[in-house]
């Protein structure tokens, strides 16, 4: 994918709290190229999701190629390349969680929110109809200890069942 | 009952300990003080070699050891610091980054001061919001103090810490993994040698630790060697002659999560058994422990057979499985293990980097086949093979008979070790990924294999009791090289 066949409709730029937060990042480190997570974390704080005039301009950043940049923001799973919901809810279902009955909690989320899972290439089929929420399966938390746990965008949400589910989105 | 001995987690729930002043009233700061004023950086690097410290992220390798590679002549080195804790059942650096960041700190100060390091990277997964939060706002009151930046605390010494944060991916805790991620790029391993301790990041000499390593540091340079080496067993290694000691002290934050009434970390001398770990965490909710995994999920299972199994790098690594990053997984008899290991097979074939080609597609055709059988869609031929076991000279091998068995069953095994060979213990990938992948699923299939069996046979997931499901050790080489390790101070 060379520079020129991407198209981009409205170009990107960090705002003005953003570009001084990553002037600061930037010093970091010995080469530029090694501020790339942090930088694509900012973008997508900003942008939503990382699109394409993203990838453009943190490549400019960067100075790296945005085939660079597309290849980290492909490999990563918490970059995503396509719109999702204001509230992005994590459901944790590796053992620990499925041994305290995880599969309640991802049920019930499905059944409430009335949408899909959400799967890395298809995120849209996870999310609700108004836009409002992503529902997404990940892998463990590193809160075993109070599983069931989800996270709802940077929030973590411990020993959960049905009715705290729905309490906790009844206060969202 | 084994008490608690809480050093590293002593003051966790202190009110505010994660600021600056309260952190100094409990002693906060003073063994890296003690550091700087009493010893020379190669002192500090020697009292961490005595103290018999193993990192306490999942491989178990002397920590001392690790700095004696670091050339000191190569500038400038770093410091990465692994606070991606991904591995499933394992929960205990979370707290330590939410609650005593400035542990942290001190722990990272120590390890810089002896290794003459000036930049640190702490490297925080992705989903760490509030413990990177946390750690940052310790760093900048560190850099208020004096404590970080140039010239700290008078002594000439620069040392700069970094927060860098990562984006959801497992295989970035894998320290090369890491070391590429940092860089920007694709967390994918690379190969070794060379070793990060040569080579890292940025092609520097680096120091790979993890947050409950680094946070030891401050205890033993406080409260010496001595005191340090009188936690925890130290073995005999009988390779050696005279046998040679080794060492599992100290604590270690075990998580433990699953099947049991309190599930949470506990500080616990290394060394005491699987049975009175389950004990301090509140008992089992359950009538019976069917298995526990005791060093994170890619640790081989451990059955019921085992609970004696004290849970030390030594005693877990002649059990043929390890303690990892400590993370227990107490499953009881309800629990299906071709179910359990369904789950992990997902998570591994989610998370394989994809580089190497036995690991891209090796794990994915386990965890098909795996699903296969919990559908009840398992291949019911079978195939004769050649039956290993014990052998006339008395190790493991072909025993010259032959056994029946379900070609999934062979098929698992066999796309499993071929990934990487729990038996030679080869692999024949980049990194040690592909062995977390197939010694849970050798391992859960060759002691468990009544239950696979009876998934295939009945055409759908069939739990069995505790007794039938699991296979006794004599009649299984799985447990083959088992036995008692001897302390040092028994011999
Ligand atoms: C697949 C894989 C995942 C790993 N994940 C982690 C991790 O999340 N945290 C960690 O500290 N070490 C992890 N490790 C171990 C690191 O490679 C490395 O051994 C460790 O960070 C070294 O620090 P230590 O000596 O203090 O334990 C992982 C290793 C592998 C092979
Ligand atoms: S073994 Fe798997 S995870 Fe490790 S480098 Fe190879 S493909 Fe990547
Ligand atoms: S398995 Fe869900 S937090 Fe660890």
């Amino acid at each position: 994918m060379s520079d020129e066949l991407i198209q981009i409709e409205t170009p990107f730029a960090f705002n003005e709290e953003n570009q001084r937060e990553f002037d600061e990042l930037i010093g970091r480190y010995p080469i530029k190229e090694a501020a790339m997570l942090p930088t694509l974390h900012l973008a997508q704080r900003q942008a939503g999701y990382i699109t394409p005039a993203v990838m453009k301009h943190v490549a400019e950043l960067l100075e790296v190629t945005v085939m660079k940049v597309k290849d980290v923001v492909t490999f990563y799973p918490m970059f995503f390349e396509e719109p999702v919901g204001e509230y992005v809810i994590r459901v944790c279902h590796t053992l620990p969680c499925a041994l305290r009955d995880c599969k309640v909690v991802l049920d019930h989320l499905k059944a409430k929110l009335d949408t899909d899972i959400a799967s890395e290439t298809n995120l849209a089929k996870g999310t609700t109809a108004d836009g409002k929420f992503t529902l997404m399966k990940v892998e463990c938390l590193a809160s075993c200890d109070v599983a069931p746990v989800i996270m709802i965008n940077d929030d973590l949400y411990k020993n959960l069942t049905a009715e705290k589910v729905d309490e906790i989105l009844d206060n969202l | 009952m084994v008490e608690e001995r809480r050093i590293l987690y002593e003051h966790l729930d202190v009110p505010d300990i994660n600021t600056f002043d309260v952190f100094r009233q409990y002693d906060g700061y003073t063994r890296f003080e003690k550091a700087i004023a009493e010893y020379q950086p190669e002192e500090i690097a020697q009292m961490v070699k005595d103290s018999g410290l193993k990192g306490r992220g999942g491989a178990g390798f002397s920590t001392g050891e690790k700095w004696s590679f670091v050339p000191r002549d190569i500038e400038p080195r770093y410091l990465c610091c692994n606070a991606d804790e991904s591995e499933p059942g394992t929960f205990s650096n979370r707290y330590v980054l939410e609650k005593n960041p400035h542990l942290l700190i001190e722990g990272i100060l120590i390890c810089c001061y002896a290794m003459g390091i000036e930049t640190t990277y702490v490297y925080i997964r992705g989903e760490f919001t509030l413990g990177k939060k946390m750690l940052d706002a310790a760093i900048k009151e560190a850099y208020e103090k004096g404590y970080l930046g140039k010239d700290v605390r008078g002594t000439g010494l620069n040392i700069d810490i970094y927060t860098h944060p990562g984006a959801g991916a497992y295989i970035c805790g894998e320290e090369t993994g890491l070391i590429e991620s940092l860089e920007g790029k694709r967390g994918q391993p690379r190969n070794k040698p060379p070793f990060p301790a040569v080579q890292g990041v940025f092609m520097k000499p680096t120091v790979v630790q993890n947050v409950e390593t680094l946070c030891n540091l401050p205890f033993i340079v406080g409260n010496g060697v001595e005191w340090y080496t009188e936690m925890g067993p130290t073995y005999a290694d009988t390779r050696f002659d005279p046998p040679k000691p080794d060492a599992n002290t100290g604590t270690k934050l075990y998580c433990i999560s699953g099947d049991v009434n309190e599930p949470g970390v506990y500080e616990l001398d290394l060394g005491l058994t699987c049975s009175e770990l389950i004990e301090v965490a509140g008992g089992l909710r359950g009538e019976e422990v069917k298995a526990v995994i005791p060093g994170g999920s890619s640790a081989p299972i451990l059955t019921h057979y085992e609970l004696d199994t004290r849970l030390d790098f030594t005693s877990l690594t002649l059990a043929k499985s390890m303690l990892g990053s400590g993370g227990i997984i107490v499953m009881n008899e309800t629990r299906n293990i071709v179910d359990c290991l369904l789950n992990i097979m997902k998570f591994y074939a989610h998370e394989s980097c994809g580089q190497c080609t036995p690991c891209r597609w090796g794990t994915p055709w386990v965890r098909d086949i795996v699903q296969r059988i919990a559908d009840g869609d398992g291949r019911k031929d079978t195939i004769t093979r050649p039956k290993f076991g014990v052998a006339e000279n008395g190790r493991w091998g072909d025993t010259g008979e032959t056994e029946e068995i379900y070609e999934d069953l062979d098929l698992l095994e066999s796309v499993a070790n071929n990934i990487a060979n729990v038996d030679t213990m080869t692999w024949n990938t980049i990194c040690v990924f592909g062995i977390a992948v197939s010694w849970p699923a050798v391992s859960y299939m060759r002691k468990f294999r009544p239950e696979f069996e009876a998934a295939i046979r009945e055409g759908k997931l069939v739990t069995l009791p505790v007794a039938e499901a699991t296979v006794p050790p004599e009649e299984n080489y799985a447990y083959q090289q088992r036995f008692i390790p001897k302390e040092f101070a028994d011999l």
